[in-house]
């Protein structure tokens, strides 16, 4: 300093200056109250109220992520896939993360256009802040949301999800079912067997910043648990077939609905079940209750013809009649009711009866047994139970307790009257005749070793059974058409008036068949039905026996199923089959 | 040539400077550096107008360059000429406040006029007016000390100044500014002596004062009740507060370590400026908050025995300067920290030293400059020197 100063302050050296060292101590224990009152307040919401504001933390960002399991493959028995999980996005926002108002409206329009929706619900969607997570649109393409994903809008994300696939299509829809928009199977299989398709979800627990990037992983990741692999029993190449010959048979016939069911006569195992009509569960636009219904399995309807097997082999196996055992098949009455053939003749032996199917035949054979004892042996023929597969609305038939039996009515009974099955039921009682004399469990999953049957009856009456049914297939029977080259067929035709309010209608039939082959040591067992055929013909044996043999056929060759007949037993050219009607 | 001397005389030289000052304010913007990168990183990342993780960083270290070169160049200035100046000095910074008012020259930030763009840097005249009024009280004090028992001739004058400087704060409005401009005169004229009479009114004048702005704007109030109970709309008017809140809960004792808040990614608005304590609190926890406020005391403790000091040596206008920036340091820092832990309404307050911000961190180190140079000249006349 060059200049010369004098400071103030020493100028003004006066004793009435009061720098008080007080003074000094007020302000500085009042500066340190100060401190202490900070320190106080942190040890206050560090310590005393930790937990409060660290759920408050949490609940702004902790979030639970799903990991979602894979859902099982459903497949036919080898391995074919019949439901399958195609990767699709969807695309989610979180309002609570995002102000809307810092989104420019130009990515907001973009963001409409790329999910095909008006602006406005974009708009109502994303400004409900109060919502931490809400869908924007479900199911795009992964194509399509990587575009909205580059928009790069703030609380905009996408989430990877399954759609189911059906590749199987329409053909086996009733069976497989499907799944709603949340993964959860609604119908059919993907339905039953929910909890072992869908698996068991992970979760896992992280920090996200407010734009919704995950800082930190929280808690132990629980791994998600992927669905098992459904393998069904389902033969695809068959299901294939019988869905085609089904779908033709209901055309020429012009029918209302139509319905197939292939057993393997061993095992009880379904290789095949058709429905028509049926839907594309890929594609469910239009998809109406009737399309819906799997008839195979929950509808059921009075069997009429085909029932006639039973009564006979209830006779046969008391040792009451043989094949040969003469009858007489007049007409006749029971009470005020007549009972009679449409084509009588005075006599037949029991192995005719089943031929030509004789309504007085048989109800003389069930005439021989009282009530309780047919009764129990429907029963065990699995008539009025539930076969339980586990399929959802499976039904059980009805099978009316035998002590409100009428004589009249058991007369009818022999002859499938006042007694409704499902065509699953039908198909499964057959393997009685098949399997040497026992009712198998049926099953839609394929089995390791077949399951062991309920003995019925004895396996020499089935062998007899068997051989009494092949010449409802020969010349002379009542289903000729069912004839398959190179095997013996043999089966029951059946054609049953439709009761409606009641009353049975003069022109609504069911047309049946059911039949197994080859015969000496059958293999399958195929049930087919036709539900109102409105072409003319409606006997069993003319609407069902075709498709019946055209299905038994192929699914004989693709099985590479053995011939047990020369392969001369060519089928009697159209033109000459005398047509035997069974009795309705 | 004293820096020679006490090369020689270590056992016996009574060190140049205070060392122990100089570390805690080193050791501050040490933690300051690494806070502003921690709290400043995700938002100077994801920003496509900053687009560098070390955006903020890097400014905030030329920040202090600047600041630091100020500091050491406003060292130079002595005492008496602070003293000398300071009635002209006090004008500058209002005539800087009144600058900052015109449209086209103070720049509008989140609805306050405080800054005037000086291309590198907003410069907040506020800042200024912090450091004016420290050496204009202190100096006012010491000439009225005769007057100090009068209203009219002791009292109304720097009252009168006062009123001025708040009109103008007010109008920007800078709130917190008023607060801390009015707390360094007050606390400088009450240790200067003033009439214990006339402080209380004047105090009880500054408590209906403040009441009454409170009541009469109603975005005060609307402050004022956002912090009684953020919880209360904490997505709205309280979601800074209860993010701070938050923030500070979710430090406990240690911290979750740091660079580990969750707070400032996106979260807590103003992380790495008003609200950088909560960020300190939720990533070093309550041993962390203690470590700053320590320093932060400790530095106030060395202001107000550096001014008792210069008293001894009869040096009354540098003591009270140097008690005046303690004030300044103490009350700013109350003010911050108390805004962070939800105690005051928020006001826009930076805390010293640590918050990014230019202006601030250049007043601030000038300010502790003239604080070492009041130390400095009383160490030179205990040796015997003249300043």
């Amino acid at each position: 300093m060059s200049r010369v100063y004098t400071p103030r302050y020493q100028q003004n050296l006066k004793p009435a200056m009061r720098l008080a060292p007080g003074r000094v101590t007020v302000v500085l224990l009042l500066l340190g109250a100060l401190l202490l009152a900070l320190l106080a307040r942190a040890i206050y919401l560090q310590v005393v109220q930790q937990d409060f504001l660290q759920n408050q933390g949490d609940a702004r960002f902790r979030r639970t992520l799903l990991l979602e399991a894979n859902r099982g493959e459903i497949t036919d028995r080898n391995g074919e896939p019949l439901a399958i999980s195609t990767p699709v996005q969807s695309i989610w926002a979180s309002p609570v993360d995002m102000e809307l108002g810092t989104v420019p409206a130009a990515k907001l329009q973009q963001l409409a256009r790329l999910l095909e929706m008006p602006l406005d619900e974009v708009k109502r969607k994303l400004s409900d802040n109060k919502r931490e997570f809400v869908y924007l649109k479900r199911q795009i393409s992964p194509a399509l949301a990587q575009q909205v994903m580059a928009l790069e809008i703030p609380g905009v994300a996408k989430q990877q999800e399954f759609r189911r696939y059906y590749p199987a299509g329409e053909m086996l829809a009733h069976v497989v079912g499907f799944t709603g928009v949340d993964g959860k199977g609604q119908e059919g299989f993907e339905l039953t067997r929910e909890k072992m398709l869908a698996g068991k979800h992970g979760s896992r627990t992280v920090l996200k910043d407010r734009r919704g990037h995950i800082v930190e992983d929280l808690a132990v990741i629980e791994p998600p648990r992927d669905g098992q692999t459904l393998q069904l029993s389902i033969d695809k190449r068959i299901q294939y077939l019988a869905y085609r010959e089904l779908k033709a048979a209901m055309e020429v016939n012009k029918a209302k609905a139509g319905g197939v069911v292939v057993l393997d006569a061993r095992t009880g195992e379904v290789l095949a079940l058709a429905n028509t009509p049926s839907y594309n569960p890929n594609n469910r636009a239009v998809l109406e209750p009737e399309m819906r219904r799997n008839r195979a399995v929950v509808d059921m309807f009075e069997p009429g013809s085909t029932m006639k097997p039973f009564p006979i082999a209830m006779a046969l196996d008391a040792g009451k009649v043989t094949p040969d055992t003469v009858f007489d098949t007049q007409t006749y009455r029971i009470g005020p009711a007549t009972v009679r053939d449409t084509h009588p003749k005075p006599a037949m032996t029991v192995t005719q009866i089943i031929q030509k199917s004789s309504n007085v035949g048989s109800s003389k054979m069930a005439a021989m047994f009282s009530p309780e004892d047919m009764w129990t042996f429907y029963r065990q023929a699995g008539f009025g139970q539930s076969p339980q597969t586990g399929f959802p609305g499976e039904s059980a038939g009805r099978l009316r307790d035998w002590q409100n039996w009428r004589p009249i009515e058991q007369a009818t009974m022999s002859f499938g009257y006042g007694v409704s099955v499902s065509l699953l039921q039908l198909a499964r009682s057959y393997t009685v005749f098949t399997n040497r004399g026992a009712l198998l469990p049926v099953s839609f999953t394929r089995l390791g070793a077949p399951l062991p049957g309920k003995s019925l009856i004895k396996p020499d009456t089935a062998k007899k059974m068997r051989d009494m049914m092949v010449t409802v297939t020969e010349e002379g029977g009542t289903a000729v058409r069912a004839q398959v080259l190179g095997y013996h067929v043999g089966g029951k035709s059946g054609t049953a008036r439709k009761l409606v309010g009641g009353a049975y209608a003069a022109n609504k039939h069911i047309g049946l068949f059911v039949g197994f082959a080859p015969a000496t040591t059958p293999r399958l067992i195929v049930a087919m039905m036709i539900d109102e055929p409105g072409a003319g013909a409606y006997y069993g044996g003319a609407v069902a026996g075709p498709a019946f043999s055209n299905i038994m056929a192929g699914s004989l060759r693709i099985l590479g199923v053995e011939p047990d007949a020369p392969s001369n037993n060519t089928l009697i050219p159209e033109h000459q089959i005398s047509e035997v009607r069974e009795e309705t | 040539m004293h820096a020679a001397r006490s090369r020689y005389h270590h056992s016996t030289a009574i060190t140049v400077m205070d060392e122990a000052l100089m570390w805690a304010i080193a050791l501050l913007l040490s933690v300051s550096l690494v806070m502003v990168f921690s709290a400043s990183i995700a938002n100077a990342e994801a920003d496509p107008a900053t687009n560098s993780p070390y955006f903020y960083l890097m400014r905030h270290m030329v920040f202090m360059v600047i600041g630091l070169s100020a500091a050491a160049l406003t060292f130079m200035i002595p005492m008496a000429w602070w003293q000398q100046y300071a009635g002209k000095f006090f004008l500058f910074a209002g005539f800087l406040l009144v600058l900052v008012l015109i449209p086209g020259i103070g720049r509008v930030v989140n609805g306050s006029r405080r800054w005037i763009n000086l291309i590198v840097l907003n410069f907040q005249p506020s800042e200024v007016m912090k450091l004016a009024a420290v050496i204009y009280a202190a100096d006012y004090t010491v000439r009225k000390a005769a007057k100090l028992h009068s209203f009219s001739q002791g009292f109304l004058p720097i009252l009168m100044a006062i009123v001025v400087v708040a009109f103008l704060l007010l109008a920007e409005p800078d709130f917190g500014a008023l607060m801390v401009v009015m707390s360094i005169t007050m606390g400088i004229v009450f240790l200067g002596g003033i009439n214990l009479r006339i402080f209380a009114g004047l105090a009880l004048m500054a408590v209906a004062a403040i009441g009454l702005l409170i009541v009469t704007s109603p975005y005060r109030v609307k402050r004022v009740l956002g912090f009684l109970d953020p919880w209360e709309d904490p997505y709205g008017k309280g979601y800074q507060l209860s993010h701070s809140l938050i923030a500070i809960g979710r430090g406990e004792w240690l911290g979750v370590g740091l660079g580990g808040s969750i707070e400032k990614l996106f979260y807590l608005p103003e992380a790495h400026t008003d609200f950088i304590m909560a960020v300190i609190s939720e990533e070093f926890g309550f041993i962390g908050i203690c470590v700053v406020l320590g320093l932060y005391a400790w530095i106030v403790r060395r202001a107000f025995h550096i001014g008792t000091e210069a008293k001894k040596l009869e040096r009354y206008y540098p003591s009270l300067v140097a008690q005046g920036i303690g004030i300044w340091l103490g009350i700013q820092t109350f003010f911050n920290v108390g805004v962070n832990m939800g105690l005051l309404p928020t006001k826009g307050l930076t805390l010293p030293l640590m918050s990014f911000g230019g202006s601030a961190m250049l007043c601030n180190l000038a300010s502790l400059a003239v604080l070492l140079r009041v130390d400095y000249e009383n160490r030179r006349l205990m040796r015997g020197f003249k300043v």
